[in-house]
């Protein structure tokens, strides 16, 4: 008993010494200025760690640097997706991390503010050549952190063959045509004129594009409150809805029946990123996209949609500093940025990339590349992806049980609000 | 730690230990030697406990009365003490009591119901059905080494709206079914069956085992005394295998108060958080970065894993109450 009142009491002075070491710095992070770098001649290993067909394909792809660069070794690491994200929390918080990995748009605002990411070198890259809805998902408040490195948006994928039966603009130019072609189409024999995410995870990739049109902003221009219960928010969720009680989009489409019903001719439109032309050809047969009309989404007050994609981002404890930096100076040249599109059909950042080759050429990508213009990223903020949880989940309370606009409004300003910044 | 290990045998056996090796002053420099060499012998096992067991228990525990998030992922001890704040957050946060709600709503219906359906099942595999109870032990073991991920896909098929399974079979009878996993009163239901369906196999070997040791004297005495099969049941299988009832229920309630893979994998907590559970919450809390808030929920849980059990094992435990009072009745009666 005597002994284990000793160990007990050690137990407790040692927590005591643990808690009172601990506590908040008032300074906040110092030295968000980005250092120069020294590109001329680089030698020693790259480790770069990269997602999906990205990983699978640069190893490859990165033998042209090599080629230029003799003395660097670059060795990629292949992650799936779905560790991605804690292997690079927990690479930052061990210390234990690449030279350089690529990140998804949404967690910028997350590992800038960790302290894991080197601040962009701004003699190195050239903001201009980017996209401004690209080159606005690397910026970390006012802080650039990584260098966008491919990109996507989301369109209209409209029937045209069902378009033209019904008479309808397979290419709404306004909200009011919007309607007036997914209506038009249903009345023409489809069971659904659109397919609109209904809530659940993501939706808000869907939805925001909307508020953007109407002329909401997410936060003010300072980045310090939010501002979701504006009345163009409202308007937006209101335009929104009329889809769900108006009968025109299915409050609910279980997994896996969008493409089939789409080939089938049972859904009218709906919205996605590039990757949908792939999934379309498989299950409608090759060449079946040709008989979709490939539309930008509509505008209100202005033309909008949502821009995602991949930054890579160098890490401030990277070994090789320099020869990292070099190496993404490379993959974000315009030529070299093609010569990736045709690798793996990522789309580049880059807009000048965008005059070369396929893409020049092809009309269906020319949607993608007109609207990445216009296109908008969500603010980037350590707390977005928590935020854009409560947006889905207020979202499908208005398009599944009727909930008004407002106060579903009101209730996502509030709890982002109590939410934060976390900046 | 000292006295609980060795107060089972020093009730039957008083100074035992003592008794067997020479005593020695708990100073003496042989008794010094002793321990250290014991300390040395177990030190690989304490180092692993304290390393994988001990550390992560405290470090969660401290992180439950902090304000940490993922940016102070470099920094885990600069960080503020904000006392019981991330517990009243928790509690006040009307996600957090939707998921609750749901929990219970899960542990509720689905333990009761595993319990009685295994039971069910265990009897009838060791009673009735004798022929072909092999492959029926296989068959209900199935689902239990399957994984979730292939098991989850099937389920789908099963319900979906248009042309699952159940709804067709449904349909037969004129009846049409709902769009099971995307309706707020369905998907639970739906989630229940199918854990209640793959906890079942654990359950029917467990029960199996504990029917071996009801007495079939017993049975047989009493049914040649006239005592029906249901009396039987109540007043002899039951009481017997109360143990294993016991155990059963303890640990089929800890896995369903933990209730995570089936909306994880078959509706990601919707539609309109009907399906999320608490221990989804805390995940998407832990995935959000706030590690302060997510912890204090953990605990919550295990409270609630805590009082479960403590109840399971006053309802369920072991108590001599009727027969005991009886057995004291009698004692004092003689004495008087």
């Amino acid at each position: 008993m005597r002994r284990s009142t000793r160990v007990s009491v050690a137990a407790l002075a040692v927590t005591a010494f643990a808690l009172t070491a601990c506590g908040r710095s008032d300074t906040p992070a110092d030295d968000a200025t980005a250092e120069a770098v020294a590109t001329g001649d680089v030698s020693g290993t790259v480790t770069v760690w990269a997602m999906g067909t990205e990983g699978e394909a640069l190893g490859e792809f990165a033998q042209a640097f090599t080629e230029e660069n003799p003395d660097v070794t670059i060795d990629v690491t292949a992650i799936p997706w779905d560790a991605a994200h804690d292997k690079i929390a927990t690479a930052i918080a061990a210390d234990e991390v690449p030279d350089v990995s690529m990140i998804g748009t949404t967690w910028m605002g997350e590992f800038a503010t960790s302290g894991g990411l080197d601040p962009t070198p701004p003699d190195l890259i050239d903001e201009s050549t980017f996209f401004p809805g690209a080159w606005g998902s690397t910026e970390v408040g006012g802080t650039s952190y990584a260098v966008p490195w491919y990109v996507e948006t989301r369109v209209l994928y409209v029937d045209t063959a069902l378009a033209e039966q019904a008479g309808v603009s397979p290419t709404p130019a306004t909200w009011e045509d919007l309607m007036a072609t997914s209506k038009g189409m249903q009345s023409a024999g489809a069971q659904w004129g659109i397919s609109l995410q209904a809530g659940q995870t993501g939706a808000w990739q869907t939805f925001l594009p909307f508020a953007w049109q109407a002329g909401a902003e997410i936060m003010n221009e300072e980045q310090t409150e939010f501002t979701f219960d504006s009345p163009e928010f409202v308007k937006a969720l209101t335009y929104y809805q009329s889809f769900f009680t108006d009968g025109v989009a299915p409050k609910e489409l279980p997994e896996g029946t969008l493409e089939p019903d789409f080939v089938a001719g049972k859904i009218g439109a709906f919205q996605s990123g590039p990757w949908h032309i792939g999934i379309l050809n498989d299950t409608g047969g090759e060449g079946f996209v040709d008989s979709v009309t490939l539309a930008p989404l509509p505008s209100d007050e202005k033309p909008a949609s949502f821009i995602g994609g991949s930054n890579l981002a160098v890490f401030k404890s990277s070994e090789n500093r320099d020869a990292a930096w070099k190496f993404v100076q490379w993959l974000s040249q315009p030529e070299i940025q093609a010569q990736w599109y045709a690798t793996t059909s990522d789309l580049p950042s880059v807009q000048s990339a965008w005059d070369e080759g396929d893409l020049a050429d092809d009309a269906a990508l020319a949607v993608f590349g007109e609207q990445m213009t216009t296109a908008q990223a969500p603010p980037s903020i350590p707390t977005w992806e928590q935020i854009a949880n409560v947006i889905d989940t207020e979202l499908e309370k208005v398009c599944k049980t009727g909930m008004d606009p407002q106060e579903a409004a009101t209730s996502i300003q509030q709890q982002a609000e109590s939410i934060g910044t976390g900046l | 730690m000292s006295t609980t290990l060795t107060s089972g045998s020093g009730v039957r056996n008083p100074g035992a230990a003592d008794q067997a090796a020479p005593r020695l002053r708990r100073s003496s420099p042989m008794h010094r030697r002793r321990s250290i060499a014991a300390w040395g012998m177990a030190a690989p096992f304490v180092l692993f406990f304290l390393v994988f067991t001990a550390w992560p228990v405290v470090s969660s525990l401290f992180m439950s009365v902090t304000d940490i998030k993922s940016r102070d992922l470099q920094n885990p001890f600069a960080v503020n003490l904000v006392g019981f704040e991330n517990f009243s957050t928790v509690l006040t946060d009307p996600l957090f009591q939707k998921a609750a709600l749901n929990t219970l709503y899960f542990v509720v219906v689905g333990v009761p119901l595993t319990i009685l359906l295994a039971l069910a099942i265990a009897i009838a595999l060791n009673t009735g059905i004798t022929k072909l109870s092999g492959f029926f032990r296989v068959g209900y073991y199935m689902p239990v080494v399957t994984s979730i991920v292939a098991v989850a896909v099937v389920w789908r098929f099963l319900l979906q709206p248009e042309n699952g399974l159940i709804n067709e079979v449904l349909g037969w009878f004129g009846i049409e079914g709902p769009d099971w996993l995307g309706s707020t009163t369905w998907a639970m239901p739906s989630l229940i069956a199918m854990s209640v369906w793959r906890s079942l196999g654990t359950l029917i070997v467990i029960f199996l085992a504990g029917l071996q040791s009801v007495p079939k004297a017993l049975h047989e005495a009493s049914a040649l005394d006239g005592a029906n099969a249901w009396q039987r049941l109540r007043s002899i299988t039951l009481p017997t295998i109360r143990p294993t009832m016991l155990f059963a229920g303890v640990i089929t309630g800890i896995g369903f108060l933990q209730f995570f893979e089936e909306p994880f994998v078959m509706t990601q907590g919707g539609p309109l958080n009907s399906t999320l559970s608490v221990a989804y919450l805390i995940y998407n809390t832990f995935g959000f970065g706030n590690y302060g808030v997510a912890a204090a929920m953990s605990y919550v849980l295990f409270a609630a894993v805590v009082l479960l059990t403590v109840v399971q094992f006053k309802v369920l435990g072991e108590r001599d109450d009727a027969t005991g009072r009886r057995r004291w009745f009698r004692k004092t009666g003689a004495a008087a």
